[in-house]
């Protein structure tokens, strides 16, 4: 009898759906991109395939710019990067970026401002953001937000992919992605992108230039056990302000050629043993002229400001990082255990750097600093214990011992973390971590560090969170609370980076709530507000409201993001309200046109800017009204 | 605090279609693959399956299971799933078993594989070979008719 139950139960679950609709369902599962996800590294929010593709998240900074508890501001080199709320980015390090387990921030500045904010999102299947410090599992450099990008499966895509994109402005991008997969079980997916970017912002009585040409080329190689990835950036642009004392140079550009090789190899059957090495090379070249003089902080002597100010400037760098990572993951009884080393080598080599003054005297300036290389070597250890089917605890160690050339003294930091996450019910959960870590100091900061205090420590961290889910029905609702001290905060003052000499405090909320009207449609909102001990120089405040969805032919998006108004020093910065629209129509399977409009409002965030030295304060908006056309082939 | 644990435990049998966090690592799309293979092999062969994949992975072993028997080797199943590289030249050589791929290269090369599941164009498709249908005698309901393809034999 029971067997006869347990046979109907088997038949009613097989033919209660047709075959045609099972492999609907299976797409529709796997665009919710899951199964990449570790709640373990953090508190996490995912930007799944679907949500990528109906959002029409073109590249990484349209996911950026919409993040809770972070602002999203131009620099004055007209770049997009990350900041923490109520703060402009001054320094990095809190933000890390990968594609698949690969780092791609910086070696130079900690930053992905330069080469990978504007990442076309074509060959990337999701992106996971993990808030909190998930290096402890991963080997990588400490961190507080970590965006984790996947690339697309070749034996999912199987196709080519041919994309062309302008808009109102007269930018234009095209791109080609080709997957396959071979018989003998390894698949390809390679993809290329080449985007003329026009964009301009009005100052006083000029324009301020920040037009650019980015090329970018990415190859993935696997089979089952072996990853290898190849990635390659050629970023060309305008300096937009630059260090300009005016703030409207008169020539100059950027480029940088960034270039990696990752490869992952797995053992065993069980693929507990993880073997990853790497390789990047940055090649930096930046040039300013400007008869108003130039910011150059690391050039600049108070005592003789006249003839060490700079009217023109050139420099040449070239970034190498070598990484082999080594891990095994062993159970035993209910205990999860992972334990892992990891070495990284950065060196930091100053091809040519020169200045010409206001006597035009040629200066060859060489290196700022001899801190030019660095090798880390870490060892961590994680377990994860599960006390019952509804409680696990998290315990983590990490030991990274670094060996600095030059003038920064060798130095073992040391950092742990412990967790829970407790599921009592079905439909409600809590998350908790407390995690001591520290950012460590990169060649960016010694290049710009106070000449009085030149010896920059590590910034040390103590962050707890806690995060409470409930869901009901189609409805999920989540807070977080965020308390983080800050102790030796690198700062950088008009004269350079110091280290703050009292601690920094900040907390706050993070609520979201998401509610999915069908198997297609869904609405997000989300705010956070945050309080600081220092006075804010940026949004505090912030959230957004997302609808998405499909019908017949069609899917479309409309987002709004809110960024809240702050006062400083004599300036008040008001609200920002960044309306985006889109539509999609598929002519078939293999066609569709977009249309999108960003910004709609023309009410974007602004940021802060100095003029002159030590300079005053103004604000200026960071983006225009852009509204973009795009075609895409699947053949 | 009782008016709260009562609330709690009020609110957590209600629906809940959502997830709050995944504590275990994420298998519905093993699942679902799982239930297409089991309904593509009750369609093929009418007895009892018994189920081989090789160098089944642990995650698989679980899912699978709740839908098949799965068998220990090749000699043992009368169906088999081969969704990874394997040496496969060896395996169960001359034998009626049935085997089906996850790579449509693999089964335009290799006559061994009646059928394909597989993905092109970000989309999963099945196909099934129309003369290995016939020489094996495996007669498919009429919906299983779109998947079926006529491939030019060598």
């Amino acid at each position: 009898m029971k067997i006869f139950y347990l046979f109907m139960l088997f038949s009613s679950i097989l033919f209660a759906d047709s075959l045609s609709s099972l492999l609907q369902k299976y797409k529709n599962t796997s665009e919710k991109s899951l199964k990449t996800v570790d709640e373990k590294l953090g508190h996490v929010i995912i930007y799944s395939q679907k949500e990528i593709r109906l959002m029409q998240y073109n590249k990484l900074s349209d996911i950026l710019k919409e993040l809770p508890l972070m602002n999203f501001n131009t620099n004055r080199y007209g770049l997009t990067s990350p900041s923490l709320a109520g703060t402009k980015t001054t320094t990095s390090g809190f933000f890390r970026f990968f594609i698949n387990d690969h780092e791609i921030s910086s070696a130079y500045s900690q930053s992905e401002a330069l080469s990978w904010d504007d990442l076309p999102l074509d060959f990337i299947d999701h992106v996971e953001i993990y808030y909190g410090d998930s290096s402890f599992a991963k080997g990588n450099e400490t961190g507080i937000y970590f965006i984790r990008m996947y690339t697309k499966s070749a034996l999912k895509e199987n196709a080519n992919e041919i994309k062309l994109r302008g808009s109102n402005n007269g930018s234009n991008l095209q791109s080609v992605m080709q997957s396959q997969s071979f018989e003998n079980g390894w698949s390809t997916l390679l993809f290329f992108n080449n985007e003329k970017s026009n964009a301009t912002m009005d100052y006083e009585d000029q324009t301020l230039q920040n037009n650019s040409n980015r090329k970018y080329l990415y190859l993935d190689v696997s089979n089952e056990n072996t990853n290898i990835n190849i990635g390659y950036a050629n970023i060309k642009k305008d300096n937009y302000m630059g260090l300009s004392f005016d703030v409207q140079p008169d020539g100059g550009e950027i480029e940088s050629k960034d270039f990696f090789v990752d490869i992952t190899q797995y053992f065993l059957e069980d693929k507990s043993i993880k073997l990853g090495l790497s390789f990047d090379i940055n090649n930096l070249y930046n040039e300013e002229k400007n008869k108003e003089g130039i910011g150059l902080i690391p050039v600049l002597d108070l005592a003789s400001l006249g003839t060490t100010i700079p009217k023109e400037y050139n420099t040449e760098a070239q970034l190498t990082k070598t990484n082999v990572y080594l891990s095994k993951s062993f159970q035993y009884k209910n205990n999860n255990f992972l334990t892992a080393i990891n070495i990284k080598n950065k060196q930091y080599k100053t091809k040519h750097r020169t200045t010409v003054n206001f006597l035009n005297t040629k200066t060859d300036v060489g290196q700022y600093s001899d801190f030019d290389e660095e090798t880390a070597y870490s060892f961590l250890f994680e377990d994860d214990y599960r006390v019952s089917k509804d409680l696990i605890l998290i315990a983590n160690a990490k030991v990274d011992k670094y060996n600095k050339k030059g003038y920064l003294e060798d130095s073992t930091e040391k950092l742990f973390r412990i967790g829970t996450i407790y599921t009592p019910f079905k439909n409600f959960g809590l998350k908790s971590f407390y995690t001591s870590t520290y950012i460590p100091i990169s060649f960016y900061n010694t290049d710009l560090a106070n000449k009085n205090s030149k010896n920059l420590k590590s910034q040390k961290y103590k962050i707890a969170t806690f995060e409470g889910v409930y869901t009901h029905g189609e409805s999920k609702f989540s807070v977080l609370y965020h308390n983080v001290k800050i102790h030796d905060f690198v700062y950088l003052t008009p004269v350079g980076f110091i280290n703050v000499d009292h601690d920094i405090k900040t907390e706050g909320l993070t609520f979201n709530y998401e509610y999915h009207f069908s198997n297609t449609n869904k609405i997000n909102l989300n705010y956070y507000a945050m309080r600081l001990s220092e006075t804010i120089n940026n949004s505090d405040k912030g959230g957004y409201i997302k609808y998405m969805g499909e019908y017949d032919k069609f899917s479309y998006f409309t987002s709004l993001l809110y960024k809240s108004s702050y006062d400083y020093l004599d300036i008040h910065v008001r609200s920002s309200f960044d309306l985006s629209l889109g539509v999609t129509y598929n002519f078939s399977k293999d066609l569709s046109a977009s249309i999108k409009g960003s910004n709609l409002l023309n009410k974007s965030t602004k940021s802060l800017y100095t003029k002159g030295f030590p300079g005053d304060t103004f604000a200026l908006e960071d983006h225009d009204r852009s509204i973009y056309f795009s075609l895409k082939w699947v053949f | 605090m009782k008016t709260i644990i009562s609330l709690i435990t009020l609110v957590s049998f209600s629906y809940a279609n959502q997830y709050t966090f995944l504590l275990d690592k994420y298998d519905k799309e093993i699942e679902l693959e799982a239930k297409i293979i089991a309904k593509i092999a009750t369609a093929s062969i009418s007895k009892q399956i018994k189920l081989f994949i090789p160098q089944i992975s642990p995650m698989e072993k679980k899912v699978y299971s709740k839908f098949f028997t799965l068998a220990k080797n090749c000699q043992t199943s009368n169906f088999v799933f081969m969704n990874k590289t394997i040496d496969n030249e060896e395996l169960c050589v001359k034998t009626n078993k049935l085997f089906f791929t996850n790579n449509y290269k693999k089964l335009l090369a290799d006559n061994r594989y009646y059928g394909a599941f597989f993905w092109y164009k970000s989309r999963p498709n099945i196909v099934f070979v129309k003369n290995r249908l016939k020489t094996k005698g495996i007669e498919l309901p009429q919906e299983y008719n779109q998947y079926i393809e006529d491939l030019d034999e060598k």
